[in-house]
Order: structure tokens, then sequence, then C-alpha cells
């Protein structure tokens, strides 16, 4: 060491023997590493522009399929026709009932849901210490994980039952079960959104308020709820948005009927939604057929609908990151604080019929309530699943191929076609969306591109599934003459989760520091060392963990492999992509609509279905967590 | 002062979108020396200091007019490789920025973009860049364990080590102490004043005794521009600018 440094002083410079590299002979002559940035930066570029073309071609498709029944019977005979009857001797293809059948279902899903989240809500972020915070916010997260066709058979088996016998009706299947389906199906995410902006109303505001002696229910109403406004609105908005898209669900609880209920507020009607007339109709239409191009005119209206919505939230989201959190609370703050002064006038108070404290009490109360519906939904739909599943599940049934129609043998092939569309979507949407999301983030400052693939990408992530299940029919299935398939399956599904996937490695890629970027080039590093060494290993984990949502989410949908992948009873194991497989969802579905005399299995098939979804989306928690606890930078 | 001139800038103007950060900058930095760079906040001695690797290439906004020469090349010339210049020209950041690995893998990390692959090899580089950064012994029995677990004014000094296993001529620093205890800083000054003997060292600081108490050298800014550039004594002692005067005294800044 000391002979070095007096040979570092001598030479002028420092340097060890060995020297690791050579001295190039041009002072600053390039090397590979350029090229290398160049070629990757290339490529990188080159996929995202793929992500946005995809996007396009979407919509392009659904359009040119659905602007032929705009030209053959009009718009307005499409939009406000009062019958849809398209099967019938002389077919009609009105859509208004479909649109009002939507927007009821939907509309009264909000009113039981926005109550319930909002109560939720207020009780993890203001009321629950954080050991019941620890319970309850995985419990809301697990109902978001349960997929829409197990819902779906809790409601036609249970829910519509209940229905039919509390309030003594020929049938339960109505606009009210799929409204209260729809509802425990939004809460999680109202409830998660609406959390977040609780949460991030400044703890200053609050205290304020305490100090000037308001309890702690007149601080959340006066202060933490009007700070959290624009907040909450995206979040209902969101699960709005969820609740239209939504197809499975809904599809097996509402009675199909396509009528406008009679008078209009009657919940127990029968009615039809856009989706669920997608999701009914669409595996028998006739390829070009009038009917055939009226479903992709659905679709187009039901994808405008849901644009509208997301691109609502997506606004008033954008707004509240525009304004820091700080001014926007401020001016409910003050207006609170001018509120609150009388509370300290003794003179006042005594005037006060009610005692704040009691107000208070009650308010708790009523919040408990909320909660514990909630959780009571999710308790009642797991337990009578596992309860009455549990007897079916048994060796043979977890390893053998169905007979006589599913009511006999077992749901391997199932289970195995599952793992197969999964693995397959992963393959189409992981290096697309990683792909796509590192060049958002350390590629392009807010360029007009990056935010057209952004937007793409929204769009994407709120188009319901129902939707890409028709584009992988109509495109892969019949176009592209792939038949229904397992590669179509897999292709659709990978669409439906690029969007999560891009989403959640941005958020992880943007979570890294630029600090560590810094230091990388500070060291002479290339854009690609630095990404590849620096950046990616720690966020990793988030990657990971989006990868594992989208598997949950992948696992459980059935709209989009229904028409694309799927049949109901196979003996045998697909052998090749081109050759159509079993998947559990799509199985549970015909077992619980199709089969009757099958009940053991429906239970079994929701058990399997329900355990793997949530034990996926469980590990998804468990790395987020530990990752979460890991970094603390 | 010539042939020991090793970083030098001519006319160096820089604009931050319509604002003009630097103006008319002309320095010459001596070969194997600490110089500061003084001034009140915003005075452009960071912007300054992050043209000297090209660092403000990663600002989108950021224009430059002027030459900067490292030992007679013009770094911003159109063949020159912004990758071997931020080789030669090291920086150290005002917050530790260890990457989330071991100790050994931060040290480690320069030579390995940089081809080297040979264990032996690195284990020596390692050891070396962290004796010189008189950080060795106090790690050297849990090099394999995160970085991140170091106190402050260890962190620091391994990005320094970081900084010196890919043999820069010039460390650049830019506020190394601001987030450090004075024992940390204490420590750091010393580690700066022995690299000094074999490096050149150029060091943004607030605290004017550091800049007294480390540098031979000391730059005054103000409104981006370089208003006096002397022997540290000189310009602590007896500055030739009025402005200098004022701030050196705490007449404002």
């Amino acid at each position: 060491m000391k002979k070095e440094e007096a040979a570092a002083v001598q030479s002028g410079y420092p340097g060890w023997s060995g020297h690791f590299r050579r001295e190039p002979e041009v002072p600053f002559a390039r090397r590979g590493r350029h090229l290398t940035d160049l070629i990757v930066g290339k490529l990188l570029f080159i996929v995202a522009l793929l992500a946005i073309l995809i996007v396009f071609f979407i919509i392009g498709f659904l359009l040119r399929d659905g602007y032929q029944i705009v030209l053959e019977i009009g718009l307005w005979n499409f939009l406000a026709g009062m019958d849809w009857n398209p099967a019938g001797p002389t077919p009609s293809f009105g859509i208004l009932p479909l649109i009002v059948g939507t927007l009821l279902v939907t509309a009264l899903a909000m009113a039981i849901a926005v109550p319930l989240s909002m109560a939720t809500a207020i009780y993890i972020a203001e009321i629950a210490g954080p050991r019941t915070k620890e319970v309850i916010k995985p419990a809301v997260e697990l109902l978001a994980g349960i997929p829409s066709v197990v819902y779906g058979f809790f409601g036609l088996i249970l829910l519509t039952e209940w229905i039919r016998i509390l309030f003594d009706r020929p049938s339960g299947s109505s606009w009210l079960a799929g409204s209260i389906l729809l509802a425990i199906m939004a809460i999680p995410t109202i409830t998660s959104v609406a959390e977040d902006a609780l949460s991030s109303v400044p703890r200053e505001f609050r205290e304020g308020s305490l100090a000037l002696g308001a309890t702690r229910w007149q601080t959340i109403r006066r202060v933490v709820v009007p700070g959290a406004l624009s907040g909450i609105t995206a979040a209902v908005i969101l699960g709005m948005g969820r609740a239209i898209g939504e197809t499975m669900a809904v599809l097996m609880v509402t009675g199909n009927a396509a009528i406008i209920p009679e008078p209009i507020t009657n919940v127990f009607s029968p009615v039809r939604t856009l989706t669920g007339t997608l999701g009914i109709e669409m595996g028998e239409v006739a390829f070009g057929s009038m009917h055939y191009h009226a479903l992709f005119g659905v679709a187009v209206v039901l994808l405008v609908i849901t644009l509208a919505v997301n691109g609502l939230a997506r606004f008033i989201i954008h707004r509240i990151q525009m304004t820091p959190a700080r001014s926007r609370a401020s001016g409910a703050f003050m207006q609170s604080v001018h509120n609150l002064i009388p509370v300290s006038l003794p003179r006042q108070a005594k005037r006060r019929v009610i005692h704040p404290r009691t107000t208070q009490r009650f308010a708790f109360l009523l919040i408990s309530l909320g909660v514990v519906i909630v959780l009571a939904a999710l308790g009642v739909i797991l337990l009578e699943i596992i309860v009455n599943g549990a007897g079916a599940i048994s060796l043979e049934f977890l390893t053998a191929p169905p007979s006589n129609l599913g009511r006999e043998g077992g749901i391997f092939p199932a289970i195995v076609g599952t793992l197969y569309l999964v693995a397959g979507a992963l393959a189409v949407a992981l290096p697309i969306g990683i792909a796509t999301a590192i060049y958002l983030i350390e590629y392009t400052a807010d360029t007009r591109l990056t935010r057209g693939i952004r937007a793409a990408v929204d769009l994407l992530n709120g188009t319901p599934s129902i939707v890409f299940g028709l584009f992988g029919f109509a495109f892969l299935v019949l176009f592209l003459n792939f038949g229904v398939s397992l590669i179509a399956g897999q292709i659709t599904l990978g669409l439906m989760i690029l969007p999560t996937i891009i989403r959640t490695t941005e958020e992880s890629l943007r979570s890294i520091p630029k600090s560590l970027r810094e230091g990388s080039y500070a060291l002479g590093a290339s854009k690609w060392q630095t990404i590849w060494r620096v950046v990616l290993p720690p966020a990793l984990p988030g990657i990971i963990t989006g990868a594992i949502l989208s598997i949950g989410r992948a696992a459980g949908e059935t709209a989009p492999i229904m028409f694309t992948a799927v049949v109901f009873s196979s003996r045998y194991l697909p052998s090749s992509l081109s050759e159509p497989v079993m998947a559990l969802p799509y199985h549970l579905f015909i077992l619980t609509t199709s089969v009757p005399g099958a009940d053991n299995q429906k239970f079994g098939t929701a058990l399997v279905l329900l355990m793997m979804v949530l034990s996926i989306y469980l590990v998804a928690i468990l790395v987020r967590r530990r990752y979460n606890r890991a970094t603390v930078m | 002062m010539d042939d020991s001139t090793i970083l030098e800038t001519r006319d160096l103007n820089l604009w931050y979108g319509p604002k003009q950060a630097l103006l008319n900058i002309s320095i010459r930095v001596p070969k194997n020396t600490v110089t500061a760079l003084i001034g009140p906040s915003g005075c452009g001695k960071s912007t300054l200091l992050r043209c000297f690797n090209r660092m403000n290439d990663l600002i989108d906004s950021a224009r430059i007019t002027g030459q900067i020469l490292f030992e007679g090349d013009d770094i911003y010339a159109d063949r020159t490789d912004v990758y071997t210049i931020r080789e030669k020209i090291g920086m150290v950041f005002q917050k530790p920025n260890p990457f989330p690995k071991s100790i050994y893998e931060n040290v480690a990390y320069g030579p390995r973009i940089h081809g080297e692959r040979h264990k032996e090899m690195l284990d020596d580089i390692v050891e070396t860049s962290l004796r010189r950064a008189a950080l060795w012994d106090e790690v050297k029995d849990r090099l394999h364990e995160p970085a991140l677990a170091l106190s402050g004014g260890q962190q620091q000094r391994l990005c320094i080590a970081r900084s010196l296993a890919v043999e820069p001529r010039v460390i650049l620093m830019d506020e190394p102490c601001s987030a450090l205890d004075p024992i940390a800083t204490a420590k750091i000054e010393d580690l700066i004043i022995r690299l000094a003997r074999d490096y050149t060292v150029i060091i943004v600081t607030h605290n004017m005794q550091q800049a007294a108490r480390a540098s031979e050298y000391t730059g005054f800014m103000y409104m981006g521009r370089l208003v006096e550039f002397d022997r540290t004594q000189q310009i602590f002692e007896d500055p030739a600018e009025e402005l200098t005067e004022n701030y050196i005294t705490g007449r404002f800044g």
C-alpha cells in the first residue's frame, strides 16, 4: 500500500499495478457501450410503440366491425331502439334496454357500495389501531381477489335464493341481485383508493382541529373528508368503472331479460346489461351477420361508457397530483376551523341538543356497522364455499378428468389448462410490459409520445375484460384463423394483464431514487449498465408483485377466454398451442349455469379456483410487505 | 500555471430553459490540489461542478456554450465519450448514495462496468480503494454486508472509495458533508486533504471554515458569475473584490 502510493505520486496520478483496462489511444474514444445504448434504446422504443399500436388496433378492429350495424339500421335506432331481439323472425337491434339495464344495476350497486366503502375507508384510515388495520386491509384486498365467476356462482346459488325467499318472489334473479354482487365487487376498489386519499391528508390538519376542542368525528367530517374529497370522488368513479365492465357475475344473477323494469324502480325485475349480452350471445352468433355486427356495436358503446368514466377518474386524480396536498386541504381546513369555533364557546355549546360526543358515538357505531357488513360479506362467501366445497375435494377430484358432463370425475384438465393459460399470458405480457415501462421511465421525459403511451395504457386498463374476449374471438380465432385454441386465450389474457404489468413496473422503477442513477453515471456507467445493474435489481420485488397480481387476475378471468380458448369437457390435456383447453373459471361457469345435479362438483371447483387465486394474491401481499420493510432508504 | 492546470473552462455559459445559470465562467483548476467553490445558495456553484463531468447532460433543459478543457481536450467535443469523461472525473454527492448492494459490490461496481472480471483484481481494487478512503479498517470484516447498514459518514466515505475504484484523476464533491455530523465531517475533511496528494479535488461547500481548512484554492461565485478565484489564503485574508469580502465576513449569504 505504502509503496503503491509512492508510485502513484511519482507517476503524477494514481494507478495500481495491473491496470484493469487499456488506455484508449484517442483521449475519449467511443466504445461499444454507445452502440449497446443505442440498440437497447431503439428496441425498447419499438416495444413501447407496439403497446400503443395494440391499443389502437383493438379499438380500430371493434369499430370496423361495429360500424356496420350503424350503417344498416342507423345510429338512433341502434342506441334508442326499445327492442333487442336479434334472433327473432324480424330481428331488431335496439340497445336502449341494455344501456338502461347497465345504468340501473351500476347505480344501485354504487348506492350500496359507496356508504359501505366510505365507512371501511374511514375506519381503516382514521379509527382502527395498527393491529386491526393489519387484519382489515388484507381482508378487503381479498375481496378484490375473488374471481368474478365465483361471485356469480355465489350469487346464483345463494343470493338469488335468499332474495326469492325473503321477498317472496317467483325468481330471485334480478336487478337487486346484480347490484348487490357488483357492490361487493366494487367495495375493495373504492375502499383502497379512498383510504389512500384520507391518509394523505396532512397530520397537522387533524391536530389543528383536535387542538380546538373538536371531537375525532368532527375532525373526520369537517377536516379530513373534505380535504380528501377529490380523491374520494375518483375512488367512486373508479369503482363505477369496475362495475360497468363486469360481465360474469352480472350475467349469472340478473335474469337477462332485455326489458326496462316496470315501474323503473322495480328492483326485483330482471334486467340485462351490455356486458351480459356480449357474454351470452357472442358464443353462438354467425360470423359477419347483422347480429354479429350489432354485438360489436354493443362492445363499442360499452367501451365508450367505460372510457368516459375512467377518463373522468383519471382527470380528477391528475388534478390532485398537480396540486400539493397542503394547498388542497387548507381551504377545507380554514373553513372547518371557522365551523368549529362555536364549539369552543360555552354559550353556544349549551344550546346544542345533542352533545358532540354522542354524535361521535353514533357515527362510529354506524361506521363499525358498515365495516362489519363488509367483513360479513367476505366471511359468508368464503365460508359457504369452503364448507360446501371441502367435501368434494378428493385426490380423484384433483387428478382425474371429468365424466358425465362434469357430474362425476375430477377437474384435473381444468387445473392444468388454467396453468397453461396463465403461463402463456405472462410470456406475452411480461416482456412487452416491462420493456414499455423501462422505456417510459428511463428513456423519455414527459413528451407527447410518452403521454400518448400512458393514455393508451390507461385506456387498455379500463377496458372491460369481455371486450378483450370479443377482440380475441373476432381477431385471433376468426380473422387469423387460430380457432378456439390455447394460444388465442393466452394472447387475449396477455393483452388484458399488460396494463397492470406496465403500471406496477413503472411504479417500482419510479420509486428508485434518482441519486442512485446519478451515482452510477458519475462512475462512467452507460445508460444501459445503470438500468441493468443499479435500477432494476432493487425494483425487482415491485415488478414481481405486479406479475403475481396479474397471475391472480388471469387465473380467475372467464370472459376473455370463454370464446377464445376453452371447451367445457375434455378428457385430455392439449398437446399443442392450437388445441382448446379446459379452464377452472369456465368449468365453474358451465357447471353452475348449464349442468343440473352437479352440486358437489360446483362447490369443489369453486373452492379450488378460490384457493388457487387467493393463495396467489396472498403471496403478492407477502412479497410486498417484506419488500416495504426491507427498503429503509 | 499552464502545465499544472488539469481542468479549464473558457467563457462557459449555461441555461436551464430560459434562465441563465452560469455567466462567462473562466477558471483554471490546478492539478493535485483541493479547490473549493463557495457562494450563497443558487449562485451556480453546483451547476458549475456538474459541468465538469457532464452530469448536466441528464437535465434535458440544460444548454451550454463555451469550452471545458480536461488536460487540454474539450470534453463537450463531438468525438468525446461522455462515459470516459465520467470515469476520469468522478463525483461524490451531497447525500451519500450507496447502491443497495453489499459494501464490496459498491466498490467493485465501477471496475466491473468497465470490464474487470477477475476476482483477485477486484479484491485488490476494493481493498486499495477502501484503504484510500480511510474506511478499510472499519469494514474489512463485513465487506459483504449491505452498504445501507453503514452510518452516514461511513456511507459517504464508501461513495468516495467507490469513485476512487475507477481511477479518476479529478474528484468532484458536491457539499459532501452537508448531511453529516461534525465528527464524520472532520474525517471526510482529513480524507480530502490526503486525497489531494494523488488526485485533484474540487469541492462545493456552504461551509466557509471547511473551505479555509481543506482547500488550497478558492473560487467565490455569486449569481452565476465567478467573482474571484485565488489561493484560499488570499481569498480569506485579503480578497480583491468587495463582494467576496462581504460574503466571507458574513454580511450576506
